[in-house]
């Protein structure tokens, strides 16, 4: 392992998002079990006031599993010039074998925490704890995966040799490279453009309809997590080869560096918080109907579908003003 | 009409410890609307921790209150205060006055979160003070005022939300005979103003006086006696 500051901290503090985790799924098992609004036992008492301590907790946790995984991108990313072959985060991940599946972790874990913290910022809102099953229902779904991050993680930094000779990205994201990321990367740009431009317009407009009437939430939200999907395929695709004006570096790392101005962060900060935000807005359609979430979740809805818009128009923006400043001729 | 309803009331403190103290034992109580209700009991009955309760102060460690239809007990820290702010308004044995500000800015205070224009409540503020003859000590500092003043700018820092229920917790402690019959005076205009008056006290003046509807004597944090 390589006692780095930075390893320190993200195993640290990985450690005690499990422990803080675990914590409140212990009291999530005693609420699924035993509560009863109706009754005034001690033990119901006690879950109520306990509810305040776990919600504050799991908030700030959760907060924190949003931050951290651009900590574990910039952390691969600055550990890059340790091993040989490796140009970026790219190369740090794939030293061994937990580091792509620790990525494609955290992505999940962070969609989930959102979606968990505006599961939770609802029922706070509401006097009689309406979702407070259902939210600890998704936190005791939650909680393997945050447990599992933190294995893979501590396996991952614990495996990192600096005697590896590892992959560049060039080659991990090459299109002649046997995997789902040289297929990504070797998605045909003009087709892929076309259907980026489809997918953020159809997401865009879909946004605007539910902003405005409060109208077609289910199909808002599947268009903004598709366009989520369709946002990273882009990227490999085509707005990877714009920024480094190279036709052949897929690379979804490289212009997270301070060459590129760390463009990458807004990139992938546009489209993780429109996705969240829009799938989030999504999530919350079946409770509308619960009396006292009545006057809640529809203006909560419109503030997520709005704040959905604002992360996708400005990651079809910036796209389009990567492709527009670009010398590369696609 | 029953305005407040108690159902099995417990509360302890430090529960599970060894020096675990049970100060409200099973108490259930109904307290009706635009009446005057007085807690009787000695020092340690627990008059005191069950005001804190029904006027949402503390929680209870078992049981359930209902305000009106509304149950108050499970509710979020959020509303209760809400239902603090609107429904009760407290007079402390000690007054709790702010020092350091004057009496008038005393009787504004708990209207300050609700963001009234601050004109009409230093009228309605005034007014009160007008009310209970302590308006030529309104700039005076809360720590200048005699006990009585203190006492009526207490009582009327407790209705400027216009609360419908006033709790006041041995509000004649620290007065003599005639500021005491003073006090009970007030609680009769209050009383024909229609607000529901709650009382802890163990002073003969206030549950002998004849503005009284209720008493309730406490012992060993259980009801143990009823008068009307």
């Amino acid at each position: 392992m390589i006692l780095h500051p930075a390893i320190i901290a993200l195993l640290v503090s990985s450690a005690l998002m499990s422990a803080l985790v675990l914590y409140s799924s212990w009291y999530g098992v005693l609420i699924l079990r035993h509560w009863d609004l109706g009754s005034g036992s001690g033990l119901q008492l006690d879950l109520e006031r306990r509810t305040y301590l776990i919600s504050t907790v799991l908030a700030y946790v959760f907060g924190f599993q949003l931050i951290s995984l651009f900590l574990l991108i910039y952390t691969a990313d600055n550990l890059c010039s340790l091993f040989t072959g490796a140009m970026c985060a790219a190369g740090t991940f794939n030293v061994n074998g937990y580091g792509y599946p620790l990525l494609l972790l955290k992505i999940l874990n962070f969609i989930l925490a959102g979606l968990w913290l505006i599961v939770n910022h609802a029922d706070n809102r509401a006097y009689d704890y309406p979702l407070i099953r259902k939210k600890y229902a998704m936190l005791l779904g939650l909680t393997p995966l945050i447990v599992l991050e933190a294995v893979l993680q501590f396996l991952y930094f614990q495996g990192l040799r600096p005697d590896v000779i590892t992959s560049c990205c060039g080659s991990l994201f090459s299109v002649n490279s046997p995997s789902v990321a040289g297929d990504l990367a070797a998605l045909p740009a003009a087709p892929m453009k076309a259907v980026f431009a489809v997918s953020m317009a159809a997401t865009i407009l879909l946004g605007i309809r539910v902003a405005a009437r409060g109208r077609g939430g289910y199909l808002f939200a599947v268009a903004a997590g598709l366009s989520f999907l369709v946002g990273i395929a882009s990227v490999l695709s085509f707005l990877s080869i714009a920024v480094y004006e190279l036709p052949t570096h897929h690379c979804p790392f490289c212009f997270l560096q301070k060459e590129y101005g760390y463009i990458g962060y807004l990139v992938y900060i546009t489209l993780l918080g429109g996705a969240v935000a829009g799938m989030g807005e999504g999530l919350l359609m079946p409770f509308r109907g619960i009396a006292s979430l009545a006057g809640i979740i529809p203006p909560l809805q419109k503030r997520l579908a709005v704040l959905s818009l604002v992360f996708y128009s400005s990651f079809t923006l910036l796209s389009i003003v990567i492709l527009q400043r670009s010398n590369l001729v696609q | 009409m029953t305005m407040i309803e108690l159902r099995d009331i417990r509360k302890v403190f430090h529960a599970g410890k060894s020096y675990a103290l049970t100060a409200v034992d099973g108490v259930s109580l109904s307290l009706d609307a635009r009446k005057v209700t007085v807690l009787r009991g000695p020092s340690g009955s627990g008059k005191t921790t069950l005001l804190s309760l029904v006027g949402c102060m503390a929680r209870p460690s078992e049981g359930r209150i209902m305000l009106g239809d509304r149950e108050i007990t499970s509710l979020p820290e959020r509303f209760l205060t809400e239902i603090r702010r609107t429904t009760f308004g407290f007079i402390f044995q000690q007054f709790n006055l702010v020092k350091g500000i004057s009496a008038l800015e005393n009787v504004m205070l708990p209207a300050y979160p609700l963001g009234e224009p601050h004109a009409g409540l230093r009228k309605r503020a005034r007014e009160l003070m007008d009310l209970f003859g302590i308006l030529p000590r309104e700039s005076s500092r809360a720590e200048w005022l005699s006990g009585g003043e203190a006492q009526r700018t207490a009582i009327a820092r407790a209705l400027i939300n216009d609360p419908p229920v006033i709790i006041a917790d041995e509000p004649t402690a620290h007065l003599d005979t005639k500021l005491s019959r003073e006090f009970m005076d007030i609680i009769a205009r209050l009383k024909a103003a229609q607000k529901t008056v709650i009382i802890a006290s163990h002073d003969p003046l206030v549950y002998e006086s004849a503005v009284i509807d209720r008493v309730v004597t406490m012992r060993d944090g259980k009801l143990a006696a009823e008068q009307q």
